[in-house]
């Protein structure tokens, strides 16, 4: 295994029970990331793409196999672990943003700060940084429901980034918001890969996934390229 | 995650849905005031009860006709006070042991007897219902009654069966609208009475108070209710300590002539703590039975933070996901459901103060520290016993089921 990889998901498998009936989500997975990529991972609904990404993600653990991110074995770990390392090494960000209603974009974003012990004064000084980075240094007081969708979205991204993750996850980010807001976000996430972050990127639009560096196609729980 | 950002939340959520919230703390607020108020009309009977008591006067000792069981009456409520009045007419006790008692015991200041009845009181025109007590000379000495006119009437009158009386304040209000009383004759039943003195004030109600009383000597009284008994007999001992000594020497005395169940004789402060006792038992009665309706506010609440938690499933998923560690999310609900009850609590200690000063116009009622401090503390533990299983189903949510929740 290489030094310098940033992500290590070795044969990893995962197992669903339904009703009694066992589905295998993904089956051997195996992938790497490095440090600065912009990955896609594509595929159609029911392809595992999802499942992949809350693996990676640490919101759960595979039934077999190994996930290393940033040197710390995650596929064995425990919910309160899991909720640590998510705080410190991953951005999420998702299709339907996500974010807190009546609760101003400046508390959305510190909110991940509040979970890891960063004060209050100190969370709204970052979380002010965080805004000001993806544009929105001049709506820190508005609630989400008086923003446009393009402009929730980069709340959430202003989010994700505030904690200065090891990796930024995106579910489908463009796909709640229309082309104009859309290509917005990606300049977005294509500006932060250009500074130097960790992008995967989740979806099932080509259209989208060519934007990435790389791209990992899942079908029917394996990668096919 | 620090207290005053738990607060804020919890505080956010709640004003969210304002009216739902109100409605879940209208049965905490209901259940506290009601608490504070029951306890307080239990615990102002109480007071009002002992004070009157001891009015009376100290290191009162009470012969009565029958016999009667203290334990029982403090035990299950006998009929035992119920049944004195008949008693009192059948009473054995007779004028002469009053005399026999002050000879018999040294440690006697005092000692008077009673005859009750009622009869209609005439004045010229005017009448009305009143209670007259046929007694002894010192009666106003021992109660420590003055008078706003004239006095009482005297052992000479007693003896000799003058017809005259002492009247309370508000028959002479009543009867005698602005004549002075003394001199006046007033009629009882068929009976013609001289009024000797009239009798201040004393407030009260019952049988306690004397403004509404008619005394007559204890002869004359026998004689108009054609009575040769008596109907009690009150001894006071010169000092507390003496009490007991009274006691026994009383029942020594009176046994020489009656048999041991036709009199009972009662030391007042054996009566206060069983009238305490009882009076207790009630107060905590009343407060149970108002705090079912503080467990059925804390059902609400619970009931209110489960449909809280399924409404915010997707938010507890994203919490989750942004690093919130399990005793957070639960830290979070808790606070919410607490800040719900506590405030409800407050409020409820408000109205119920508030409602039972409002009372206490109208009847005793006393508010106690310990209600207010009960009500709190039950209302802060009801938010957290009801509070804890929502809280605990919210923090064991999977991230992913929750974020996936629509």
């Amino acid at each position: 295994m290489a030094n310098n990889s940033l992500l290590t998901v070795q044969n990893v498998s995962k197992i669903y029970q339904m009703d009694g009936i066992s589905v295998k989500a993904l089956n051997e997975v195996s992938l790497e990331i490095k440090p600065g990529e912009f990955v896609a991972i594509i595929g159609p609904s029911g392809s595992g793409k999802s499942t992949l990404m809350h693996l990676i993600g640490c919101l759960d653990v595979p039934t077999s196999g190994k996930i290393i991110l940033d040197q710390h074995d995650v596929s064995r770990m425990t919910e309160r672990e899991l909720s640590e390392i998510r705080n410190k090494k991953i951005g999420f960000i998702f299709q339907s943003f996500n974010l807190l209603a009546r609760t101003s974009a400046l508390e959305n974003v510190a909110l991940p700060l509040s979970y890891n012990g960063t004060t209050e004064t100190e969370g709204q000084k970052l979380a002010q940084v965080a805004l000001a980075k993806v544009g929105l240094g001049d709506r820190l007081y508005h609630h989400p429901n008086q923003l446009s969708g393009g402009q929730q979205q980069r709340v959430a991204i202003a989010r994700a980034l505030v904690t200065n993750p090891a990796i930024l996850l995106a579910d489908e980010p463009t796909g709640n918001l229309d082309s104009k807001s859309g290509k917005e976000v990606m300049k977005n996430l294509h500006d932060l890969h250009q500074q130097g972050k960790t992008i995967i990127l989740v979806t099932h639009d080509d259209k989208v996934a060519d934007l990435a560096e790389r791209k990992i196609r899942l079908k029917d729980g394996r990668i096919t390229k | 995650m620090p207290i005053k950002q738990l607060l804020r939340t919890a505080w956010r959520s709640i004003k969210t849905n304002k009216s739902r919230s109100l409605l879940t703390v209208l049965g905490v607020i209901i259940g506290v005031a009601s608490v504070i108020i029951l306890v307080s009309v239990g615990s102002g009977l109480k007071d009002y009860i002992t004070n009157e008591m001891q009015d009376m006067g100290s290191n009162l000792v009470m012969i009565i006709p029958g016999d009667i069981d203290l334990d029982k009456l403090g035990a299950g409520g006998s009929s035992a006070m119920s049944g004195s009045f008949a008693a009192m007419q059948a009473s054995k006790l007779k004028l002469d042991y009053i005399e026999d008692l002050k000879q018999g015991i040294p440690e006697i200041k005092d000692v008077v007897g009673l005859v009750m009845g009622s009869a209609p009181i005439r004045y010229q025109n005017e009448a009305m219902s009143a209670q007259i007590i046929g007694t002894t000379e010192n009666y106003t000495d021992l109660r420590q009654y003055g008078f706003t006119a004239g006095g009482f009437f005297s052992k000479s009158d007693v003896n000799s069966g003058r017809k005259v009386a002492a009247i309370g304040h508000k028959i002479a209000d009543e009867l005698f609208a602005g004549v002075v009383p003394i001199g006046e004759k007033i009629k009882l039943g068929e009976y013609r009475y001289a009024v000797i003195g009239v009798i201040e004030e004393k407030g009260g109600q019952g049988s306690l108070t004397p403004d509404d009383k008619v005394y007559v000597p204890i002869t004359v009284a026998q004689r108009q209710f054609a009575q040769n008994n008596i109907g009690m007999i009150f001894a006071e001992a010169k000092t507390a300590d003496g009490v007991a000594l009274v006691v026994s020497r009383s029942e020594e005395i009176l046994q020489r002539s009656l048999d041991e169940d036709e009199f009972t004789v009662l030391n007042q402060k054996e009566i206060l703590s069983t009238v305490s006792g009882i009076l207790n038992t009630l107060t905590a009665a009343l407060g149970g039975i108002a705090a079912i309706s503080l467990l059925v506010g804390g059902i609400g609440i619970m009931n209110i933070m489960l449909v809280s938690v399924t409404e915010r499933t997707q938010e507890i998923g994203l919490r989750k996901a942004l690093g919130a560690k399990p005793e957070v999310i639960l830290a979070q609900f808790l606070t919410e459901a607490v800040v719900l009850s506590v405030g409800g609590g407050i409020v409820g200690i408000l109205l119920g103060a508030g409602g039972a000063l409002l009372l206490n116009i109208f009847m005793p009622a006393t508010i106690t520290a310990w209600s207010i401090v009960l009500a709190f503390v039950v209302s802060a533990a009801v938010g957290i016993i009801f509070g804890v299983a929502p809280a605990k189903k919210a923090s064991q949510l999977s991230p992913i089921e929750a974020l996936r929740h629509e």
